[in-house]
C-alpha cells in the first residue's frame, strides 16, 4: 500500500448509560471504492457512522484521515475534513425550499452576513448537470417525495465536494428503481475518486454494488474483506454469527427443542394480510413461546399492536383472551409515563381489573388506590426494581429498572397470553438475562401457563427462547420449518426473505 | 401536531406556588417603587379593600373569586387531560347568552326550576362554545390553543351583537339586556352582604373535580391522557378520543356555568365588557394552583382578593389598577421561572419532559401522590 486510506477509524468503542453500543469497531475506506458496511440491527452501524460524521463523539478509538491522525470532532469538523453525510432520518426542514435546505450549515466564501441563494442556486445547478441529480430547487421540501428528499440530502451532502461520502441506509426508503438509479450516482461518484461507505441490511441489494464489506456484529467488527472473497452465506453468517455461541448477552438457560410444542388450547389468533404466507391463522397455544424474527421495519409494530388488540388494522381478524400483557417496545414513550408514580403506571394497565375498583350502581367507579399500592409493593420486590420509591415519578429510575416496571405489571396482567416486542432492547446483560428467565418461567409455570409472543429483531434471543419461529418481511410472517432452525438459515430469511442469499 | 407553548416541570406544586408568589410580590414592589409609588402603603390599601372587612372579603374578594373559580377549574380540569383550552374567555360569554335568555325567555317559572335552568343552559352555551375545537382536535387533529383563541373573539362578539340586537333591552337605548326576574338570580347567602350561591356553587364543584381525580377511574383515565396520550393508547389500553372528549365537554361546560353564575349572582344582565378577561386570569388561577381543584379556590380567592383590593387601591394610593393585571402576568411569568429553575436542578431524563409535555405541569399525578396511602 503506497497510499494511504480515505479514512481509518480504529478500535473505537461508544456506550449509551449501560449499554454499549460499540466495543471495539474499526472500519478502513479507500479512495475510489464503495465500503459495504453490514450488520444485523443494533449491531453498531449507524453508531459508527454517526461518529464518523461528527454527529457522536466516541469514548474511545483513533481517527486518520489520508493517513494522518485526526480529533474526532463535530459535524463541521468532519464537513471541512471532507466528510459529507447522508441520513437515514433525512436532516431536512420540511417548510423550507430545497435551496433553502441546502444554505443551511453551507458557508459561502462572498459574505458571512447574507443568504448565500445565488451562489448556491449556480453550485447546485452545476452539480445536478454533473450527477443528475435532479430536484427542482424552488420547491419546499414537504412537498417531495421521500425518493426526491434524499436526492436533496445527496446535494446537499455534495455542496462541499467530500472525498468521502457516508450514507446510512439509503436505500430503506426508496423504490426498487430508485434503488437503481441511486447505485448509478454512486457508480459515478466512485469514479470521481471519492470513498463511498454504504450502509445496508437488505443484503443482496448491495453486494452487486460494492467493492469491500465491513461486517459489524454486536459493536464489533467480525469481518473486512473484498467483495470478492466472501459469498452471501458466509457474509450471513459473519452478520448473525456462527452456531450456538455463548454470547453474553443471551443467558445460558434450558434450549427449547425446536418444534416440539407443548399442548395447549390456543388463546390467540390472528388471520388476514400478515398471515398470506401461512397455511392458515397464526395461533398462539398456551404454554408456548413464539418467535416472530425480522429486520426493524419489516411490520413489526403494528403486528404488536394487532396482537395486542390496540389497533384493528383492515383485513385482519384477531381473536383475543380476555388477560393479555403487553410490552411495547419503546417503553419510555409508550410503556409508561414517566411523570406518574411507579403506582399509577401499575394503574395504568391494572385499572381495568375488577379487583382493583370498587362499583357501586348509579355511581362512577372508584380506584382502590391501597389494594394498587399493596401490588405495586409486592411487584416491585419481586421483580427487584430499585428506585427511590412507589410515589415517585418512575422517570427518576434507570432504564432497566423502567424496563423491570414494565415487564412486571405486563406479566401480571398476562394471565392468558404476553405480547411482548423487542423487549431487551437496550438492557444491560443482567437486565437482559432477568427479562428472559421471566418471560420463560411465566410460559412454562402454572396449570394453565399463557402462550407468549415475541417479537425481536434480536435473532439470538428468539433462538433461545422461542419454541416455533417465524419471519417477518415486509409485514407477512412465514414459519421457519423446523429442521431449518439455524442462524444462516433464519438470518437469510429476515435479511432478504428469499431462502438463498 | 399539538402546539405545547412552553414546558416546565415543577417539583412540589406548594413550594413553586409559594416561591413564584414572593417573587411576584418583589418585582410588584419593584415596579411601584420605581413608578414612585409607595409599595407598602400601595399593599396596605390592597389589602384593606379586600380582606380589611368582612363586608370587603365577603362582598368584594369571594365575589370577584366566583368566576376565577368556575373558570380556572375549567381551565385546570382541560390541561390536566393535556387539552389546552385557551377559550375559557368565550366560553364564559356563551354561557352568559344563554344564562340571560334562559332567565327572560321562562321568566314566569317559580325560582326552584328557574335558577338550575339558567345555570344548565349557561353550561350547555359553553359546551356548545367549545364543540368546534373539540371536533377540530380530535377528528381533525388541528391544534385546540389556536381554535380555542379564535372562538373567545366570536363568543365576546356574540354577547355585543346580543346586547344591540335580539336580547337588547325593550327601549333599545343602553347596549344591555334586560334584568332578569328576581326568580332566575341566585339567592345571597349573608343578608346585607353581596355574595351569592355562586360560591358554594363553585366550592362544591371544586371538592367534586378533586374527587373525581383522587378516586375516580375516570379521573385517572384524564390524568394518564394528560401525562401521555401514548402511553394511556398503548400501556393503558385506553380509548384517548373518549377521554378527550369528555375533557373538552366538562371544561366548556364550567367555563359557561361561570357566565352564567356572573349573570344571575351579580349583573342581572348583560353587557359588554362583563368579564373583565376571567377566562384568561384563569390561565394564572390554574397554574398556579398546579391544576389542584382545591389549590385552584385559593389561587381564585387570592386573584379575586387582587381585583376587588384594585379599587381601593387606586382610590387611597392613586396606582391605576391596571397595574393589577400587570401583577397576573407576573405570576405566570413567576411560575414559570421557578419551573425553570426547578427543572434544571432536578434535571430527568429529556424524554419525560417531552412526553408529559404541558403548560406548566405539575399535572399527571405527582402532585396528588402523598393522598394513596
Amino acid at each position: 500500500m503506497t497510499t494511504p486510506p480515505a479514512a481509518r477509524l480504529g478500535n473505537i468503542t461508544k456506550s449509551f448509560g449501560r449499554f454499549p453500543a460499540l466495543s471495539g469497531a474499526s472500519l478502513e475506506v479507500r479512495s475510489g471504492e464503495i465500503h459495504g458496511l453490514l450488520g444485523e440491527n443494533g449491531a453498531g452501524k449507524s453508531t459508527l457512522l454517526s461518529i464518523f460524521g461528527g454527529r457522536l463523539r466516541p469514548d474511545a478509538g483513533s481517527l486518520e484521515i489520508r493517513g494522518t491522525r485526526t480529533e474526532f470532532g463535530t459535524p463541521g469538523d468532519a464537513a471541512a475534513q471532507g466528510i459529507g453525510m447522508v441520513h437515514q432520518h433525512f436532516a431536512l426542514v420540511p417548510a423550507f425550499t430545497v435551496l433553502e435546505n441546502l444554505a443551511l450549515g453551507y458557508r459561502s466564501s462572498r459574505s458571512r452576513w447574507t443568504l448565500p441563494i445565488p451562489d448556491l442556486r449556480d453550485r447546485a445547478a452545476r452539480l445536478q448537470a454533473e450527477t443528475g441529480l435532479r430536484v427542482p430547487l424552488e420547491a419546499s421540501v414537504e412537498r417531495l417525495g421521500v425518493g426526491d428528499r434524499q436526492r436533496v440530502e445527496i446535494l446537499k451532502a455534495l455542496l462541499i465536494d467530500p472525498s468521502i461520502i457516508l450514507l446510512d441506509e439509503p436505500t430503506a426508503v426508496l423504490a426498487p428503481s430508485e434503488v437503481d438509479t441511486l447505485f448509478g450516482l454512486l457508480d459515478r461518484l466512485r469514479a470521481q475518486g471519492r470513498a463511498i461507505v454504504l450502509v445496508a441490511h437488505k443484503l443482496d441489494e448491495i453486494l452487486g454494488v460494492v467493492d469491500r464489506v465491513t461486517v459489524l456484529r454486536r459493536g464489533r467488527t467480525v469481518l473486512t474483506a473484498g467483495r470478492d472473497e466472501v459469498d452471501g452465506p458466509a457474509l450471513v453468517r459473519a452478520m448473525v454469527g456462527e452456531g450456538p455461541v455463548a454470547d453474553p448477552a443471551v443467558p445460558d438457560i434450558p434450549r427449547p427443542r425446536g418444534g416440539r410444542v407443548p399442548p395447549g388450547e390456543v388463546v390467540v389468533s390472528l388471520e388476514g394480510a400478515p398471515t398470506s404466507g401461512l397455511n392458515g391463522p397464526l395461533e398462539i397455544r398456551r404454554g408456548e413461546i413464539v418467535g416472530i424474527a425480522g429486520i426493524e421495519g419489516n411490520g413489526q409494530g403494528s403486528l404488536a399492536m394487532a396482537l395486542a388488540g390496540r389497533s384493528r388494522p383492515p383485513g385482519t381478524r384477531v381473536r383475543l383472551p380476555a388477560h393479555l400483557g403487553f410490552i411495547p417496545q419503546d417503553r419510555t414513550r409508550s410503556g409508561l409515563a414517566g411523570s406518574m408514580s411507579l403506582v399509577e403506571n401499575l394503574a395504568l394497565a391494572l385499572h381495568r381489573d375488577p379487583a382493583y375498583r370498587t362499583s357501586r350502581p348509579g355511581l362512577p367507579s372508584l380506584l382502590r388506590w391501597s389494594a394498587l399500592r399493596e401490588r405495586a409493593g409486592e411487584l416491585m420486590e419481586r421483580y427487584g426494581v430499585s428506585g427511590p420509591g412507589l410515589d415517585a415519578p418512575v422517570a427518576a429510575l434507570s432504564g432497566g429498572n423502567q424496563q423491570r416496571v414494565v415487564v412486571a405489571r405486563e406479566m401480571a396482567l398476562a394471565r392468558d397470553v404476553l405480547v411482548a416486542e423487542n423487549p431487551t432492547r437496550g438492557l444491560d446483560v443482567a437486565s437482559t438475562t432477568f427479562v428472559h428467565q421471566q418471560i420463560q418461567s411465566l410460559s412454562s409455570t402454572g396449570d394453565r401457563p399463557p402462550g407468549v409472543v415475541l417479537i425481536s429483531t434480536d435473532l439470538d434471543e428468539i433462538m433461545a427462547l422461542a419454541h416455533r419461529i417465524f419471519t417477518i418481511v415486509r409485514g407477512s410472517l412465514r414459519e421457519v420449518p423446523r429442521d431449518a432452525r439455524s442462524r444462516e438459515e433464519i438470518g437469510g430469511l429476515m435479511l432478504s426473505g428469499v431462502e438463498a442469499v | 401536531m399539538r402546539a405545547r407553548p412552553f414546558i416546565a416541570i415543577m417539583g412540589n406544586p406548594w413550594v413553586s406556588g409559594a416561591t413564584a408568589l414572593a417573587l411576584t410580590g418583589l418585582v410588584a414592589a419593584a415596579s411601584l417603587w420605581l413608578g414612585g409609588f409607595d409599595p407598602l402603603a400601595a399593599f396596605a390599601s390592597l389589602v384593606r379593600g379586600s380582606l380589611g372587612s368582612p363586608g370587603a372579603f365577603l362582598s368584594i374578594t369571594l365575589v370577584r373569586a366566583v368566576p376565577l373559580i368556575l373558570t380556572g377549574l375549567a381551565v385546570g380540569v382541560a390541561f390536566r387531560a393535556g387539552v389546552w383550552n385557551i377559550g375559557a374567555e368565550g366560553q364564559l360569554y356563551a354561557g352568559a347568552v344563554a344564562a340571560v335568555w334562559a332567565g327572560l325567555h321562562f321568566g314566569t317559572l317559580p325560582a326552584a326550576l328557574l335558577v338550575p335552568l339558567v345555570l344548565c343552559a349557561s353550561a350547555l352555551g359553553g359546551v356548545i362554545w367549545i364543540l368546534v375545537p373539540a371536533f377540530l382536535r380530535i377528528r381533525m387533529g388541528v391544534g385546540e390553543v389556536i381554535t380555542t383563541i379564535l372562538m373567545n373573539f366570536l363568543g365576546i362578539h356574540l354577547a355585543a351583537w346580543m346586547v344591540r340586537g335580539p336580547l337588547q333591552e325593550p327601549r333599545g337605548i343602553f347596549p344591555q339586556t334586560e334584568s332578569i326576574p328576581l326568580s332566575a338570580q341566585l339567592p345571597v347567602l349573608f343578608p346585607g352582604t353581596r355574595l351569592h350561591l355562586g360560591f358554594p356553587l363553585a366550592m362544591g364543584l371544586a371538592v367534586l373535580a378533586w374527587g373525581f381525580y383522587r378516586w375516580t377511574v375516570a379521573g385517572f383515565r384524564a390524568s394518564a391522557v394528560g401525562a401521555s396520550e401514548e402511553v394511556a393508547r398503548v400501556a393503558g389500553a385506553m380509548d384517548v378520543n373518549r377521554v378527550l372528549t369528555g375533557t373538552f365537554l366538562a371544561s366548556g361546560a364550567l367555563a359557561g356555568l361561570a357566565g352564567g353564575v356572573e349573570v344571575a349572582g351579580v349583573t342581572f344582565a348583560l353587557y359588554e365588557g362583563l368579564s373583565p378577561g376571567w377566562g384568561y386570569t384563569a390561565i394564572a388561577v390554574a397554574l398556579l394552583a398546579g391544576l389542584h381543584p382545591l389549590g385552584i379556590v385559593g389561587a381564585g380567592v387570592l386573584f379575586g382578593a387582587l381585583e376587588g383590593g384594585a379599587g381601593a387601591m387606586q382610590r387611597n394610593a392613586g396606582i391605576p389598577s391596571a397595574w393589577v393585571s400587570a401583577v397576573e402576568a407576573m405570576v405566570i411569568l413567576s411560575l414559570l421561572a421557578v419551573g425553570v429553575a426547578s427543572r434544571s436542578r432536578t434535571a430527568g431524563p429529556p424524554t419525560t419532559a417531552n412526553e408529559s409535555g404541558g403548560i406548566v405541569a405539575g399535572t399527571g399525578g405527582s402532585d396528588e401522590d402523598p393522598g394513596h396511602a
